[in-house]
């Protein structure tokens, strides 16, 4: 074959050319050095307020109650001024870190309780037992689980922003529809395994029910199916923290049983993420779902006529699982906005703010003695009633580790089970191994 | 193309000496740096230093808060010895052994049929272009959707003609991989096939004439002519799809987080995880220098192999 010089080649020649590229770029260069000002550690403000950015998750209808309280907070006073920046949960876990170690990070972070041992490990967190040894601060009111959850290696790094134990929601038309009485939602575990072959709905006979008795997420999601263990008297972990427990009889008990449920008799439908069952729950395709209030308006929005209730008991425990968000104070912040941050703590949980709070969110307060008063809304008094606060357990409690044993072992191993990758038995025995090695870390 | 295309230094007799004496050699010199300076300054700034600071970081156990601490190779030995990463060493394998032929074949075959005059071929080049220039998270979000066991169209459609998955296709360990590598193709295959029309476009129309003179059929001008005219395209195209696929990231994040159970799980999903969920920046960054070694392995293996077929003119 015949190569051809088809291509012309063109000399360019005497080009003088004016380096205004490297110019631009030494402007690039020296405006990204610049930045970075604004938010971090100074606090401090013109108008001698010191102003904090507090970053949360609450993205839902909660964010409007919350920032609701903030603009009480911030027109009670005139010391401080907290500015809320509300992203989706996992983006702030993404973000949080590099920004604190960029100094442009906020001064206040929200986040669930579970996860704020993982960052105080890392040194991100300031501890701030001393709020709670002022008296002043009125700690003696608020749930002790939910200042307890932010304890890590005895240091308290959090105040609760809310505590809400998961309950469960149930479609009162489905229940109907099916034959069961509307007002008796399940109470236990085998009540509710009697209800599934009513509950799960194959109409047309193609092996994918288009009903399913519940749903039942098993990645990105509130981890009810992590509690479930505590049933039969197991769990992921042992109370401090020190030892794992998912190879346990009792533990393997439990979860044998609930993936039987899922996955043989159809309870729910396999890999939900958490949006997946509010939505499945949301359009009427599951009868039931354990979840936190923050759905409630979701769920009236989709018109549905639901009832709430403890989410059904195992044979040895009836423990409920809960979860707090706390709020604490990067490190490194200098006296005078620790003072502000607990000035807003304290606000936040006094009285006042926890009515307004509770009334916006669903959320039950975090104080017992003004549950009466939040009559706007039924449901922080159903999530927030004596014996469900009583039974209120939470997961992964001052475990480092937490997020980690979630999110590359308990959910990977479940959903192997799920799949029929092996039995309940020898990958959760497998998966304890692996625990125990991430608590002895 | 690459830097070996460009002529070798002159020796310096060579070089005219009539020329050189208009000015002191540094003169020179200085204007070669000016030119080059713009580029140098980007390389270094947001290449070389980054590399180097990654493999310092590689050797140290660092969570961006606390000092990073020196820990010399306990990184590399980790890795050698942690199912996590050989996990995700051969999903990606996988992923680009599969991707990566399958992507240029289709390019390849799209472009010859596009390079034909037909009604609507514009439209359809634009079709197949179009998802390269949508971002990847947009595009895996939309497919997330599409294949959705519930709301999903795809999965409607596919349920219309018998097949259904009892749980969704990115859910379900059989089909997840598929499904991320499926959307990796649809991707990038609009880019590669542009590539190749170009090439196409630029092979003289009298070689083919010069073919069927000599009363080849249709096969044996797109074998003994487009393709070894090709190859040229052929070797940018599938050293940077293999790169590419070796640092398949985004689809497989919104669309599956490298689940279920990380069957998913790339090395570039693991450096994530390491990196920003398990708050280890020090063994994230010897999982990137592993990956960069590993791709400029492949890279060099693949582009010696080839270059053996271009073609010059």
């Amino acid at each position: 074959m015949k190569t051809q010089h088809w291509f012309r080649s063109r000399r360019v020649r005497g080009i003088r050319v004016a380096v205004v590229g490297a110019g631009l770029l030494a402007l690039a260069l020296s405006g990204c050095a610049g930045q970075g000002s604004g938010g971090g550690e100074d606090g401090g403000s013109a108008d001698g307020k010191v102003s904090l950015t507090f970053w949360n998750g609450f993205t839902g209808p909660d964010g409007p109650a919350l920032q609701q309280v903030i603009d009480d907070f911030n027109a009670s006073q005139d010391d401080v001024e907290v500015t809320a920046e509300i992203m989706p949960w996992d983006t702030l876990y993404q973000k949080v870190l590099t920004a604190v170690a960029g100094n442009d990070g906020p001064d206040i972070i929200a986040m669930s309780a579970g996860r704020m041992p993982q960052f105080a490990q890392q040194g991100m967190f300031e501890g701030v037992d001393d709020y709670y040894e002022d008296s002043a601060n009125d700690s003696a009111a608020l749930a002790p689980a939910a200042i307890e959850a932010s304890v890590f290696d005895g240091v308290n790094y959090g105040v609760p922003v809310n505590f809400t134990p998961m309950m469960m929601y149930y479609n009162k038309d489905l229940f109907e529809a099916a034959g069961l009485d509307p007002e008796a939602p399940p109470t236990t575990w085998d009540e509710f395994a009697a209800m599934v072959p009513q509950l799960t709905v194959d109409d047309n006979g193609d092996g994918k029910p288009e009903q399913y008795a519940t749903a039942l997420g098993d990645h990105e999601t509130v981890p009810v199916f992590m509690s479930l263990p505590w049933g039969t008297g197991g769990g992921v972990v042992s109370d401090d923290g020190k030892t794992s427990m998912l190879g346990e009889p009792a533990s393997i008990e439990a979860l044998d049983f609930w993936v039987d449920l899922v996955k043989n008799q159809k309870a729910s439908p396999l890999g939900l993420s958490g949006a997946d069952a509010d939505k499945l729950f949301t359009t009427g395709k599951a009868a039931t779902e354990i979840v936190g209030p923050w759905m409630t308006t979701g769920f009236d929005e989709a018109g549905l006529n639901y009832g709430i209730a403890a989410p059904p008991a195992g044979p040895d425990s009836d423990a409920i699982l809960a979860d707090v968000v706390s709020m604490g104070i990067t490190s490194g912040a200098d006296d005078a906005t620790k003072q502000a941050a607990y000035q807003f703590f304290k606000y936040w949980n006094s009285k006042e703010g926890q009515i307004t709070w509770s009334s916006g969110s669903g959320f039950p307060p975090n104080r017992a003695d003004v549950a009466d008063q939040v009559t706007s809304s039924p449901y922080p008094a159903v999530f927030g009633a004596a014996d469900v606060v009583d039974r209120s357990k939470i997961l992964l409690a001052g475990v480092a580790a937490g997020g980690t044993i979630g999110e590359t072992i308990f959910w990977p191993t479940l959903q192997k089970a799920l799949n029929g990758q092996g039995t309940v038995e020898e990958l959760f025995s497998a998966a304890s191994e692996k625990v125990q090695a991430e608590l002895d870390k | 193309m690459t830097l070996t295309d460009v002529a070798p230094p002159q020796p310096r007799t060579s070089v005219a000496p009539r020329r050189r004496a208009r000015g002191p050699a540094s003169r020179r010199q200085l204007t070669a740096w000016m030119f080059l300076a713009p580029s140098l300054i980007v390389l270094v700034a947001f290449t070389l230093y980054p590399m180097a600071q990654a493999v310092y970081l590689s050797l140290t156990d660092y969570n961006l808060i606390k000092a990073a601490q020196f820990i010399g190779l306990d990184n590399y030995v980790e890795l050698v010895s942690d199912p996590a990463f050989w996990n995700a060493f051969w999903n990606t394998v996988l992923y680009a052994a599969v991707v990566t032929p399958v992507t240029v074949v289709l390019a390849l075959l799209f472009a010859v049929m596009l390079n034909q005059a037909f009604f609507g071929r514009t439209f359809v080049r634009t079709a197949i272009f179009l998802p390269f220039i949508v971002s990847l998270g947009i595009i895996a979000i939309a497919w997330s959707f599409l294949l959705d066991p519930n709301i999903g169209l795809l999965s409607y459609w596919l349920g219309q003609i018998g097949i259904v998955t009892e749980q969704g296709w990115l859910t379900d360990p059989r089909f997840a991989m598929p499904a991320v590598m499926m959307v990796g193709v649809w991707k990038f295959v609009g880019f590669y096939m542009v590539i190749y029309l170009a090439g196409l476009q630029s092979i003289p129309a009298d070689l083919y004439e010069a073919a069927k003179i000599d009363g080849t059929n249709p096969w044996q001008r797109f074998r003994n002519v487009t393709l070894p005219l090709l190859s040229n395209q052929t070797l940018l195209v599938s050293v940077l799809a293999l790169i590419a696929t070796l640092q398949a990231f985004d689809q497989i994040y919104v669309m599956t987080r490298g689940g279920p159970f990380f069957t998913t799980e790339t090395l570039v999903m693991l450096i994530y995880r390491e990196g920003f969920q398990e708050l280890r920046f020090g063994y994230a960054s010897a999982i990137s220098f592993v990956l960069l070694i590993f791709v400029f392995i492949l890279s060099m293996v693949q582009y010696g192999w080839q270059r053996r077929r271009a073609v010059t003119y």
